[in-house]
Parts: C-alpha cells; structure tokens; sequence
C-alpha cells in the first residue's frame, strides 16, 4: 500500500507535457541537415552553446554542445565566428520548430564531435 | 513576475559568469546532485521512519543525525540551483515545469514548518498519526521536487 502510493505519486509528479527539448530524442536523426553556412549570435555559453542560421529561408535555432565538451575536443568560440563558414551536420527537431541539434561541425579544417 | 524576475536575474554579471564559466555550470550540476542526495537520503529515511517504516531504528537519535543533514543538502541546494537557474533564468522563469518545481519546494518547506510547529524538533515515538501523514507528505512532495528538477532539461 505504502509503496503503491509512492510510485503513484511519483508517476503524477512527471509533468503531463515532458515532451523533451535537450534530449537528441526530440531530435530526427533520420534527416540529416547537411550545410556550410556561417553562423549569428554564437553563443558559446552552458548549458550548452548556442547560435542561429539561415537554412531554408528561415531562421534556424542551432543548438551546440556545453562549452567544456567543445573546447576539449579542440574548437574555439573563434572557428565558428561571425562570417566563418563551417559545416554542420545536425538534425531538425520533430515537432517542427526551426531548431537543429548539431551532431558535427567542420571548422577550420577540423571535424569537431558534438555528441 | 517571475518571469520579470528572470529577465533581471539574466542581466546580472552573476549570470554573465553562469553562462561563460566553462566550469561553473557543470561543477554547480554536480554540487547539486550530491546535494539532493543529502537531503532526499537525510530526510527520506527519517520520514520513512516516521510513517511507520523500520521501526527498530530509534527515531530520536536518527532524526538528529539525518535532519540537520538534509537542511545541509537544501542550502546546498539553493546555493548551486541558483547558479544552474541563473544560466538559462529567462527561459526558465517563463517554463512550467519549473514553476512546479519552485511551487513543490514551496509547500514542502510549508510542510517542514507544519511538522516542526505541531510536533516538535524531534517527534515522540510511537509518532501520532498526523505526523505520519505529513511525513508521507514530505517524502513525496521531495521526491516530485527531484523529479521536476530532473525534467526541466526535457521540458
């Protein structure tokens, strides 16, 4: 009894709506966006970087990865700088907003990991 | 007007220093969970015990080592969830879930001031009913509040 209400109540604490935002599973792996662009308003900031796109005639949120994990795997805040092309490879989110997640990045001649 | 209250906390230089630390985002995520394990393992087990479990544990002893514990874990708490929120405090003043999280903390720290008002620092044994319902109370309200936080990354 006492445990069927702890897992009860445990169930009704998760918000109806956790419909994920961060996790990749929110993310299509399936399309794969491939683009050599260069970014705006980089923001090489935690919880993770961030920047924007144009891909598509629209403006695409572009969602980096916390800045410990870039700056480990050997990219700068100045590879991927105002009017720096680069190369994305990333994925759109499912449920249709103008939002990437970036799986890799070729900068400066360098194929940087995100995940 | 929390959300006029995260626009001011994203302006602070505190925040500047949240967001552009490599490190202080990811020690503060750290700190915070060893934190919830003081206060989720402090406070879980004395309400567990409290509601009636493990009744061959002697509760006034235990409540003494446990309680200030788990108040330990909640400045802990406040102190690394402050950096975490101040990393992100635009989107998340205006996010559901962790306006649950804030409103959850809110009535659990009502419930500690209920429990310490009708029954004392350290509660008789065998306890009375009314405090084994707010210590179930207590347990769950904590445990949505660890659940909340968890999901405000997926929300």
């Amino acid at each position: 009894m006492f445990k069927k209400a702890l897992v009860a109540a445990a169930i009704l604490a998760i918000p109806a709506a956790a419909a994920a935002h961060h996790g990749w599973t929110s993310y299509d792996e399936k399309k794969v966006i491939r683009i050599r662009t260069s970014l705006s308003d980089v923001k090489w900031g935690n919880p993770h970087g961030s920047a924007n796109v144009r891909y598509k005639n629209a403006t695409w949120h572009v969602v980096l990865a916390p800045v410990a994990r870039m700056t480990a795997r050997g990219l700068t805040k100045e590879m991927i700088g105002p009017k720096k092309q680069v190369v994305l490879e990333g994925y759109p989110r499912r449920d249709g907003t103008h939002e990437m997640r970036i799986e890799r990045v070729i900068a400066g001649g360098k194929t940087v990991e995100l995940r | 007007m929390l959300a006029a209250i995260g626009d001011w906390v994203a302006a602070t230089s505190f925040a500047d220093w949240a967001v552009s630390s490599p490190y202080a985002y990811p020690v503060a995520n750290t700190v915070h969970v060893l934190a919830l394990v003081l206060l989720l393992g402090g406070i879980g087990l004395v309400d567990l015990r409290v509601a009636g479990m493990f009744r061959t544990l002697p509760l006034q002893p235990l409540s003494r080592a446990l309680v200030p514990i788990a108040a330990l874990g909640v400045l802990i708490l406040a102190a690394s969830g402050s950096i975490l929120f101040a990393a992100d405090a635009g989107a998340l003043a205006r996010q559901d879930t962790f306006r649950l999280k804030l409103v959850l903390i809110g009535i659990a720290l009502a419930n500690v001031a209920l429990f310490r008002l009708r029954y004392g620092a350290v509660v008789a044994d065998p306890p009375p009913a009314g405090a084994r319902l707010l210590a179930l109370i207590s347990l769950l309200l904590w445990t949505g509040v660890a659940i909340c936080g968890r999901m405000i990354a997926y929300s």
